[in-house]
Parts: C-alpha cells; structure tokens; sequence
C-alpha cells in the first residue's frame, strides 16, 4: 500500500453558492483529513487514480487528464453540468455527440434533467476522446447488462460516471474497470440504520469507538468507497453492502471481519472537490502491465493487415 | 488403467519428465478421454485430493505450479494431445483437444496453459510449416516430455507478456540472435522455444521469421533465464524472461522461409484462439458459474429460481451455452475446413471473452463474501477471477483480434450477399461431438478466403435460421417469441451490412474510422447469436442433453442479453423461461454435470 498525496480539506469549506451548509461541510471534510481518510492508495503494482482534475468546458486543457491516465494509470475529470450547459445549449452537432442517446434525451420532458444528462453523456465522450486521440462524435457509449457504460470496440479503458447534485464527474482507467461515486459532504445518514445495513460488522466495531459527528464523516466516506467498488464490478447495489469492507482511515478491500481481502488488485482514492463534494474512486488493476498508449490510431498491429492483403490488391488496407 | 498411470512410466533422462504412455493405454475417443482425465483428477471438493482445489489452491497462494497434478498430467501424458496421430501423438481435431483440456481448465486455468496449452500454441508453428524433420523432431521432444514454449513478437498496445522481442542477423552457417523478454510462459524451464524474431526492419508483412530455438543445441553462455515475474492472475505459472546476447542459431532452425514470420502468426494464432476461448474461457466459466450456484443453494433462502439470484444464474448460463456454441463452431470450423477459419476464430475470442468477463462479475454479485474466501469451498471463485483476465490478454488480446477483423468489415459491405440467405455455413459446425475430421495445419490460411467470394457464412446462416423459425411459432409463446427475437437479429445483420457500406463510402481515407470497432463488437454479437441458433436448431431432442438445447429457452435468454447488449428494444421473456432455464441448471449441478454443451459427467 502506498499512501500519497493526502488531500487537504479547505479550511473555509470552499466557496459555497447552492443550499449546503458551510460549517458543516467544513467539519465533515476536517475529520475525514484528522483520521488520514483521504487521499490515494495504489495497487501492488503502483497503479493509482490521479486526483480529480477540473475540465469546466470541452475546449479546456485535457493535457492533465493524458498524463494522468498515462503516468497513473487511471484518471477523474469533474465540472458542474451547468458548467458544461453552454456548450449543450451551442453545440450544432448535438445529435450526433449524443448518438444513440439522442432519443432519451429528446424523450425526457424537463429541461433541466434533459440538459443535465446531454451534459454528463459530453463530459464522458470529451474525456474519453481525450484519452483515446479521436472525436467525441466516434465514441460509441454502450451499456453492460448490469448498467456500466463503457466505449463500445474501445477496450483500451474502461470509464465510471457519478453525478449528484450539480456535480458529474468520468473515471477512465486503462488497468480494469474503475467505479465513482460522489456525493454532497454534508448529507446526513441515519447512522443506526447505516451501521446496520451497510456496515460490516468489523467497520461497525470500528465506528463505534468514534464521536456521533466524526461517524457521520466515516459513513458518509464508507458510502462513497462501497458505491464506487461495487460500480466498478458493475453491480451497483446488487452486492450487499455488508459482504466487504473497508477501513475508516485510508486503506484496500477488507472482508467483513477487517481482515486485508486482494487488497493488491484495487486502487482506492477519495478527494473533496468544489470545497462541498467527496469524490471516491475504485479502480481494479487486472495485472497485466498495459500499454501506456491508448490511442485508438495505434491499437492494430500494421504488419497484420498488411500481411492479410496480397500485393496488388487494394482490399482491406490500412485507410479505411 | 488408473494404475497403469499410477505406476510411473519411465522417465526421461533429459527433461527429468516422464515420456508419455503409449496411445493404446487411453481411449482413442476425444470425448472418452476428457472423461478419463475428468476421473483421474477426481472431486475437486473431496478432502485430501491430492488435484483438488485445496492443494490447487495452496499451490496457487505460494505461486508454484501444482507439482503433483502436473505429474499426473505427464503420466496421462498430456503432452501426446498435442502432438498429430501422423507424428505418434493423439491430436486429431481441436474441438476433441478442446474436450480434454476441459477437465484441467475447470479446476485450473494457470495449469492447463502452463502444463498444457502453451505446447500447442509454440507446437502449431511446426505443424503448419515445419520440413518433415523438423515435425518428427519435436514430436519427439513432446512425446519424451520435453517442454516447449513461445515467444512471441512484440504487439501493437503490447502488455507485459507481448513486450518486447528478438532480432537476428545472418551469420556464418545461420543467424546471431539477440533479445530480451520478460514474461514469457515457462522460460525458466522450457528445453525448446518457437521464437518469433526481426530479421529485417520496418512494419512490412515480412519483417519477422520464426526459429525452434533448442537449448541443448545452443552455447550456454548465450542463453539467459531471467527470474520469475510476479504476476496478479496465474500466479503458478512460471511466468519467467529469456535473454538471449549474440546467440548463434543454425540454419536449419529456421522454420518455414525467411520472413514468413506475420503469416505464420495469422495461421496458427486462429488454433490458439479457438482453444483459449473453447478451453481455458468456457471451461473456467463452467466453473466460475457453479461457485455461485453452490453460494445461492447455501444461501439462508436456498436457490430460488424465481428470485433474483435465479435470473442471474440462468443467464449466466444461457451466456455460457452461447458462448460454447460459438467456440465449438470455431474449433469444428477448424478441423473441418481451416482454410476458412482466420475470421469467424478471431471472433469467437473477441466474444467469449468480453461475454464471460461481464458475467463473472455478475457471478461475483451472487457470491457476495463467499466470493472472496480463500479456502477450498470458494476459493477458486477469486483466483478465477485473477486468472481468466491472463488468460484473455486483455486489451493486448482484443486489438489482435480487431486486427483481423476490422478488414472484414469491407468484405460485410459488399452488396452481394445482401438480403440473401445462401450460402450458409455447413450445419456441420453447429453439432457437438459429431464426427469430424483431423485439423490439417498446413490447410490454415493467412488471407480471408469466404467460401463465397465476399458471402459470411456464419451471417447467412443466423438470417437462415431466422426464416425458418418462422415456422416455428404456432409451437408456442416461447417459440413464437425466439422467432421474433431471431427476426430483430436479421435486421441487425442488414442494419450492419448497411453501415458497413456507409463506412468504406466516407471520403475521409487516410486514418482508421473509430466507428469500425464499433461494427466490429456488433458484428462478434451477431455470430454468437448465429451459433446459438443454429447449435439450438441442430441439437438432437433424444440424444444426452439434447433436450435441454433442442428448446427454446437457453436461445432466447441468450438473444435477449445479446439484443439488450447491441441496445435493442427487447421485449420481457415469457413467463416461466428464466425459472426452468434456472431449474435446468440446477439440475445439473445436482446431476454433476458440466454446464457446457456437451453436459459431461462430472467427478
């Protein structure tokens, strides 16, 4: 386990411009800091998923999000959709961004809701062509039975989406699947029905010994981590929420009685972001020493093709 | 003729193996030695196996191969399933190889590639282009227990195990070759390498060639193994590297002609992707699927077909069913008509990879704790789940496939066989365990050649049977609604067709389309759906396990996932389809029977 970059939560809690209340925010994050619940752990092999990376519109700078993906292996970019909401309201090419989303956006009544969405589908296919070197038109966003997205033909990454409240943010990871999950850093949970539902008897152990205020911060983090471990099998709430674990300082898997459970093939990160949001991220590492590239241009070996053609003909070449 | 085995054979000197039995010792039927094997290897469950998932397991957590289950394999002599009959080996047809690596899959996916597959894949290169001394020679070096692994050229988006590779120079009396890989399967204890390697420079089609490289006939000096690599997934295999500094290679090393090296990769690689996606995939899956049925019947409520864990289970299983359909058809394809095989194999691992990936985390939902336990109960769930992802290649293992197919998409926009339902594969393909012929490895070709200049068989045949089905309707709501289902499948291929069309119409040459990997995910769904219905449509309702793939309901579970996976408007099932498909699983697992198509006996 490598412990770096813990995340400083903001002292003020951050700017605050919707209903959340500041001094609540503020106290949720300072504990999370106070108890080292924050921050990033890479997997054995030192893959990791980089800090959330702010990209307010498609014409902002990717370049982090590339090197990100490059040097850690799995990235986050996150904005606010009525960030993004001019460039759904601007764009000529909406219909073709959106493809085969087009039609639950035309279908769905409210504007906000139907922006909302067009929104979070740009935010994936800009990030995704980001790290692939295409268009955001060619992305093909296809569905796992199970409800995951991922870029259809496009195995070199694997993506998770979260949104809540104004806030939407895509993981993409070229080591396996990756999962996010965020939520507002004061919501408040029924800690006793928490305790019992979600909580595995070890972690309940755990947050007993902890002031009322400090379990509110862990839950609300346990919460985050279990969403975005059981998004990134695919799951979503589908694996109970009792079967694994975690700890309440920064930490891997655990199996319901606290003990270490592949804790070398998953990559754990949480970070506040906007001063009023906790971001976690769960990224698997399958092991097997990826590329770095993940452009789409480069991904089929030339001497193949060429091999499949006999001289002269002009059949299946390279520029298709 | 367990003791005949268990007696020990005679060793050989040089590997410190033991030979393989004489043929005569074991059955001669595919079919009847997976059986055996399946015996051999015993209850995977019952304490104090000594090849049961406790001491596979142990061997796995000290990442070491399972010494006694690999010496057993010897003893079966395993390495003679990979040697033709002609050369006095046991291997006739893949589909039959396939059957009896399956009992050694299912307990072990590291083990049947490290004792096993990795042979064939180094192997094939011989048999498909290898002089006469060359075959004799290393049928030998098999059948006398010697090991034999590969290495290959490095990929495009190569990972670990595709990195880095081989160049060799000419040199007096042959070549000097140098090089360094770091993780390659067996190199600290293979005594012979089929090794891809650069002799000339440059992306050309002829820029590498292939050479058997025997260590006993190679100066010591020269010859580097590398330590162990530590690797996630197949932590027994002996993942190791080789360097190789100014290793002087004889020319009669050389197999097949100089430059040949990318052909012989497109021919033999359509053999060794059939049995990665018909042995090792399938077969982990078979197992992966009955941890999660034993968790559900251990469960508090029991298994309940009708409850949620039920439906994931029966569709797991109408997965697993499809799935091994369209591997068979690939394998039989290959003993049947090689020649024909580059395309419809590069898909069948495209598909039974990502379609089994998905499903072992539906598995995995089904399990809940028990999918993390480490001892032998459930314990091969999670080392499953580490291993298969190894097995696959990943991304690595995908883009080679997309290689192969992304020019076939041309081919699919060709007007000609549009709206036609000619030319339909043989139903031959789509007959487990029916007779076949011995795979001809010299017969595998590097260049597509459809039967029907520009027709896809396998295509025509999904449209063939979706005309048909419509006969089929007034059987009843189950039929009536595969019928339906089946049609929506037709239109796809046309909707594809069309699209494909669209593509190569576009003035935009010079790059690579994005969109033709999409077509491409489409098009692997389209054949699996294709195998399914026409293995559906061929099976024998009074044969062994016929009943259950004569009726509709794994088809139609098996569409319905494939339609919601190509995002189409599929209708609710009728009632009733996932509840028996669940009950038949169910019983088979009561039955101990495999959950493939063949429906063996279990041990």
């Amino acid at each position: 386990m490598h412990h770096s970059e813990p995340a400083a939560a903001p002292k003020d809690g951050g700017r605050v411009t919707d209903d959340i209340r500041a001094r609540d925010v503020a106290a949720v994050l300072d504990t999370l800091h106070r108890l080292s619940a924050l921050g990033v752990i890479a997997t054995a092999h030192g893959s990791a998923v980089a800090p959330p990376v702010h990209i307010p519109r498609p014409d902002s700078s990717w370049l982090r999000i590339r090197e990100n993906l490059l040097d850690r292996g799995a990235t986050v970019a996150y904005a606010t959709w009525t960030e993004w909401l001019p460039a759904v309201l601007t764009t000529p090419r909406l219909k073709p961004l959106l493809g085969r989303d087009w039609n639950r956006y035309a279908a769905t009544r409210d504007p906000a809701v139907r922006s909302r969405f067009a929104a979070s589908r740009l935010l994936i296919k800009y990030t995704a062509a980001a790290a692939l070197g295409i268009e955001a038109q060619d992305i093909d966003i296809a569905y796992r039975l199970g409800g995951r997205p991922y870029l259809r033909g496009l195995d070199q990454v694997e993506v998770g989406l979260t949104h809540t409240g104004e806030l939407m943010a895509v993981g993409i990871s070229r080591m396996g699947r990756i999962g996010l999950d965020a939520e507002r850093a004061d919501r408040r949970f029924d800690l006793g029905l928490m305790r019992r539902q979600m909580c595995t008897p070890a972690e309940a152990a755990e947050l007993a010994a902890l002031a009322e205020e400090e379990q509110a911060a862990c839950v609300l983090r346990l919460w985050t981590l279990k969403e975005a471990y059981t998004k990134a099998l695919g799951q979503g709430m589908r694996l109970p929420f009792t079967e694994f674990g975690f700890g309440l300082a920064l930490g891997g898997l655990r199996t319901p009685d606290g003990a270490a459970a592949q804790g070398e093939e998953w990559a754990f990160a949480s970070h506040p972001v906007l001063g009023r949001y906790l971001i976690s991220a769960a990224c698997h590492d399958a092991g097997l020493d990826p590329a770095g590239d993940t452009s789409v241009g480069t991904m089929l070996d030339r001497r193949l093709l060429t091999a499949m053609t006999p001289p002269g003909d002009q059949g299946p070449a390279v520029d298709i | 003729m367990k003791d005949s085995l268990a007696a020990g054979a005679d060793t050989s000197a040089a590997a410190g193996r033991p030979a393989a039995p004489p043929t005569r010792r074991v059955p001669g039927d595919a079919r009847l030695r997976a059986q055996y094997l399946e015996d051999l290897l015993g209850d995977p469950f019952a304490a104090g196996n000594p090849h049961g998932q406790q001491a596979l397991l142990a061997a796995d957590e000290r990442r070491e191969a399972p010494a006694a289950t690999e010496e057993l394999l010897d003893r079966f002599g395993l390495a003679a399933e990979f040697v033709p009959r002609a050369l006095g080996g046991r291997l006739t047809g893949v589909e039959g190889l396939a059957q009896v690596l399956r009992p050694v899959f299912r307990r072990d996916v590291a083990l049947g590639f490290g004792a096993g597959m990795t042979a064939l894949f180094a192997a094939s290169v011989v048999w498909t282009a290898g002089d006469e001394r060359q075959r004799r020679d290393l049928a030998r070096r098999l059948l006398d227990g010697g090991r034999i692994t590969i290495l290959h050229r490095e990929f495009a988006h190569a990972n670990a195990i595709l990195r880095g590779e081989y160049t060799a120079r000419p040199a007096p009396g042959g070549f000097t070759v140098e090089g360094r890989k770091e993780v390659v399967i067996n190199a600290d204890r293979a005594d012979a390498f089929v090794a891809y390697v650069r002799t000339a420079p440059g992306d050309g089609p002829d820029s590498h060639s292939v050479f058997l490289l025997e260590t006993d006939r190679l100066p010591a000096p020269a010859v580097h193994r590398l330590p162990r690599a530590r690797t996630h997934g197949m932590r027994g295999a002996h993942y190791a590297g080789l360097e190789l500094q100014r290793c002087p290679v004889p020319a009669g090393a050389l197999i097949g002609r100089l430059g040949e090296g990318v052909s012989l990769s497109l021919r033999t690689f359509q053999v060794s992707r059939a049995l990665v996606s018909g042995g090792a995939l399938v077969g982990g899956m078979d197992s992966a699927l009955r941890y999660a049925v034993r968790a559900a019947g251990e469960s508090r409520r029991g298994l309940v077909p009708r409850g949620r864990r039920g439906r994931v289970l029966a569709g797991v299983f109408a997965d697993l069913l499809a799935c091994d359909a369209l591997a068979v058809a690939g394998l039989r394809l290959l003993d049947l008509a090689p020649q024909h095989a580059l395309i419809p194999s590069a898909a069948v691992k495209y598909a039974v990879s990502a379609l089994l990936h998905e499903d072992l985390d539906e598995l995995a939902a089904v399990l809940g704790a028990r999918g993390y336990d480490r001892g032998p109960a459930y314990g091969g769930f999670q080392k499953l789940v580490r291993d298969l992802p190894v097995a696959g290649l990943g991304h690595a293992g995908t883009a080679d496939t997309q290689a192969v197919l992304v020019p076939h998409l041309r081919t699919l926009a060709h007007a000609g066989w549009r709206g036609e339902a000619g030319h339909e594969a043989p139903s031959a393909l789509f007959t487990p365990g029916a007779p076949s012929t011995a795979l001809d490895f010299r017969r595998l070709d590097a260049e597509p050649r459809d039967p029907h200049s520009g027709c896809d068989g396998l295509l025509a045949a999904l449209l063939g049977a979706a005309a048909r089905l419509e006969g089929k309707r007034t059987r009843g709501p189950r039929w009536a609604a595969l019928a339906a289902l089946a049609r929506a499948f037709a239109g796809e291929v046309h909707s594809l067709a069309e699209r494909c069309a669209t593509l190569f119409s576009r003035p935009d040459t010079g790059t690579l389309a994005p969109a033709a990997y999409v077509l491409v995910d489409r098009y692997c769904l389209l054949l699996a759906a294709a195998s399914c219905l026409a293995v559906c449509e061929n099976a024998d309702p009074g044969a062994a396990e016929g009943d259950l793939l004569a009726g509709p309901d794994w088809a139609l579970l098996a569409l319905t996932r494939f339609g919601r996976r190509l995002g189409l408007e599929v209708p609710d099932l009728p009632d009733g389809t996932t509840q028996d498909l669940a009950a038949a699983l169910a019983d088979r697992y009561r039955r101990g029977r495999s959950f493939d198509l063949y429906g063996m006996r279990l041990a």
